[in-house]
């Protein structure tokens, strides 16, 4: 017992010493950059890249599983101990209430690189007081995907260019259907689901939901939200949708086994295609959508009030989001870029296998370029869920149309008074 | 302080018994049993306490999450009530509830009577078996069974088209929502109660059914004026907590259909809806206002079926 004990203390006194030498022994001047991202919202090859870009700056790099977005909210109540850097989805207006927990990213020095970002991306990330919460990270510019050999077989046009011209609005679209679907003797349908018809052509509009003032216009004639409804009820009336949402094996399956024969949708449903819809490799191809072009989602990157290296955190987000890191960033994994001059690279002309050969990455980039600035705000979830959710009844339960807009609009009053 | 010195002893030992009496001396006293019995306390009031108490005081509130907490009266208890939505997803959640808890007991009374009668071989292995669907990952479960109700691919689908019926789209019908969740629940618990009804009919004593088989009672004669009654407080037992579980259905619709409760919102179950106005519309003190509400009905609806239960036995006890 004795001598265990003297061989005791001396082993638990090292082990102290040990505990101690080993945990990360910060250098001097080593500033340490915590950053909070999902998985594929940015380039691990190229966040490594950080640290030999930046001596002296060390990059804690941290996937967020899960739900990232209650995460971050959480961390925000709590108010201590956040990352430095974090990743915003498409969610950012959410954030404008609370724009005072970030740094204006105009203070560090955006004004600089303003240029070199497409401008409707960027002010998605400046709140109505002109603070800038979020540097933009990547883009969703939307085209319509279509199965080329069927739209041939039913006679209508397959060549992206002459889609574009003749199925160039959203009516021309529809009335394609009818004539595709009587072809094929409704065994083929246009397209996927009428909410995607609501979401794209509001996605295309500049008028939405809110005024910049965030006053509701969604009842008032500017506003693409009735357009965008009745379009909707007609595509349901003329029964042109396979009832599959996007996300789910069911679309998957429709997808693979040729009975829905195009949508609209952002340039990043082209994987979500390729990994659901192997069979059909070949078969597609992607064309400027109807009604014009518009966005579906992309992030941003934003630093908290809480980082003790704001400058330092700006200079990083910078480099990752340089127009040459967006065009590596493309490369590897497919993010599009929002950096302007991006647009313009080599790699957005290559040949695709998927797509017949085509070069999508042209068709997506002109789309990018034409997207119209709009405005969210920060209820836009919270109101698109509440029209998604009527217009779906009609759509599936045969809810009549003009209650079912009035339901909406008065869910929507409530809810904008809570 | 002087006169009782006088006679000190009979006087301490009276004083220093009553303080041994009282709560906190007779704890102090017991410290190293309390200690050892703390950490559920300790726990409890950390992840049980705090979060009920903090959940009353918010649902006063309105809060995004993030920024500050204002006062909010009643304000959310008065959307709640006026809001369609609230009472649907109430609606709902009766009617999933009714749909498998029903069907569950029942299903779960007979193969609890089949497993204690004689003639059925290999027992634990059928027991293991009934008991495995409660053990198995509900969101593989609600994927799986998403697959089988699936709208055009689903294997249920494939099955009514090989018998030359037409296809159903199940997740695009209020009911075929309902019924796909109904049936998870019934897939998922009926071999638990199952379970707890076999420990109750182990301890029916065999001469009763000796008796009855005397007098000439056939099985389900035995069945229902032996076993039922002689279960009846497990029964109770099984209807609560399935109550208090079917009155929480969130993961099977949530995976199946998505945080709006799919087509019409067949699916929106009641927690779903909290789910939804907390952590995806932001209103937490909302949510903590709809927590209440459920509370109050799982309460109703606990007391509702004690009384039903409990509330017409004497004339059947004489069984015993």
């Amino acid at each position: 017992m004795v001598k265990f004990r003297r061989i005791g203390l001396p082993l638990l006194s090292l082990a102290l010493v040990a505990a101690g030498c080993g945990g990360p022994a910060p250098a001097e001047n080593t500033k340490t950059l915590t950053l909070w991202y999902w998985n594929r919202s940015l380039d691990d090859g190229l966040i490594q890249s950080v640290e030999q870009k930046f001596p002296g700056i060390k990059i804690n790099a941290q996937k967020i599983g899960g739900d990232f977005k209650s995460k971050l909210k959480t961390t925000l109540a709590a108010g201590t101990d956040g990352p430095d850097i974090v990743a915003f989805n498409d969610w950012v207006s959410e954030l404008f209430v609370s724009s005072d927990r970030f740094y204006d990213l105009y203070e560090l020095g955006a004004k600089e690189i303003e240029p070199d970002f497409l401008d409707w991306k960027w002010n998605f990330g400046v709140t109505a007081e002109g603070t800038m919460i979020a540097l933009p990270i990547d883009t969703g510019p939307t085209a319509l995907f279509y199965r080329a050999d069927l739209f041939a077989e039913a006679g209508l046009p397959s060549e992206p260019a002459d889609v574009q011209r003749e199925l160039g609005t959203w009516e021309s679209y529809l009335q394609a259907g009818r004539q595709l679907q009587d072809h094929f003797g409704g065994k083929v349908k246009l397209l996927d689901n009428v909410k995607n018809i609501y979401t794209q052509f509001n996605a295309q509009s500049d008028r939405i939901y809110f005024s910049t003032d965030g006053e509701f216009i969604g009842d008032k004639p500017e506003s693409s939200v009735k357009k965008a409804w009745d379009l909707a009820v007609q595509a349901a009336r003329m029964k042109l949708a396979g009832n599959a949402d996007a996300f789910t094996s069911e679309w998957n399956a429709a997808m693979n086994n040729g009975s829905i024969a195009s949508f609209v949708g952002a340039v990043w449903m082209k994987e979500i295609l390729e990994q659901g819809a192997p069979d059909t490799a070949g078969k597609w191809r992607v064309a400027r959508a109807p009604g014009g072009d518009g966005n579906n989602g992309g992030s941003f990157l934003a630093i908290m009030k809480s980082s003790r290296y704001p400058k330092e955190a700006f200079d990083v987000i910078r480099y990752l989001q340089s127009p040459d890191n967006q065009i590596r960033t493309y490369k590897n994994i497919n993010l599009f870029p929002s950096a302007a001059k991006a647009l313009d690279d080599p790699i957005l002309q290559e040949k695709e296998p998927f797509f017949g050969d085509q070069a999508t990455g042209q068709i997506f980039a002109e789309s990018a370029r034409g997207v119209k600035p709009a405005y969210f705000g920060d209820k836009f979830t919270n109101v698109n869920g509440i029209a998604l959710r009527e217009l779906n009844s009609v759509a599936l339960q045969g809810k009549d149309p003009d209650k079912a807009w009035r339901d909406a609009l008065s869910r929507i009053r409530k809810e904008l008074l809570r | 302080m002087g006169k009782p010195m006088l006679n000190p002893e009979p006087a301490r030992v009276p004083s220093s018994r009553r303080t041994e009496g009282g709560l906190a001396a007779r704890i102090w006293k017991h410290r190293k049993e309390y200690l050892a019995i703390s950490p559920f306390y300790i726990l409890f009031a950390v992840f049980g306490l705090f979060p009920i108490a903090f959940s009353m005081y918010l649902s006063f509130q309105k809060w995004d999450g993030i920024g500050r907490m204002s006062y909010n009266g009643l304000n959310n208890y008065r959307f709640m009530l006026t809001d369609p939505e609230f009472w649907r997803a109430v609606g709902n959640t009766l009617l999933i509830w009714i749909y498998s808890t029903i069907p569950m007991l029942f299903l779960a009374l007979v193969v609890a009577f089949l497993l204690h009668s004689s003639f059925v071989r290999m027992r634990t292995l059928y027991r293991v078996g009934y008991f495995l669907p409660n053990v198995t990952s509900l969101v593989a479960v609600a994927i799986v069974f998403g697959t089988i109700f699936s709208n055009n691919y689903g294997l249920l689908n494939y099955t009514l088209n090989l018998l030359g019926l037409n296809s159903i789209e199940w997740l695009n019908r209020t009911w075929g929502i309902q019924l796909a969740i109904s049936v998870m629940v019934i897939w998922r618990w009926a071999g638990y109660n199952a379970i707890i009804y076999l420990a109750g009919l182990q301890s029916i004593p065999t001469v009763l059914y000796e008796a009855a088989k005397i007098d000439g009672a056939s099985g389900v004669q035995a069945f229902f004026r032996i076993t039922v009654p002689n279960l009846r407080p497990i029964i109770l037992f099984t209807l609560i907590t399935s109550t208090i579980g079917g009155m929480q259905v969130f993961t099977e619709p949530q995976v199946l259909v998505g945080n709006d409760g799919g087509a019409g919102g067949g699916g929106l179950t009641i927690v779903l809806y909290l789910y939804r106005e907390a952590f995806v519309h932001n209103y937490f003190g909302y949510g903590a206002a709809v927590g209440w509400g459920m509370f109050i009905l799982i309460a109703l609806f606990s007391i509702v079926n004690w009384l039903f239960v409990q509330g017409r036995p004497s004339h059947d006890q004489g069984v015993k």
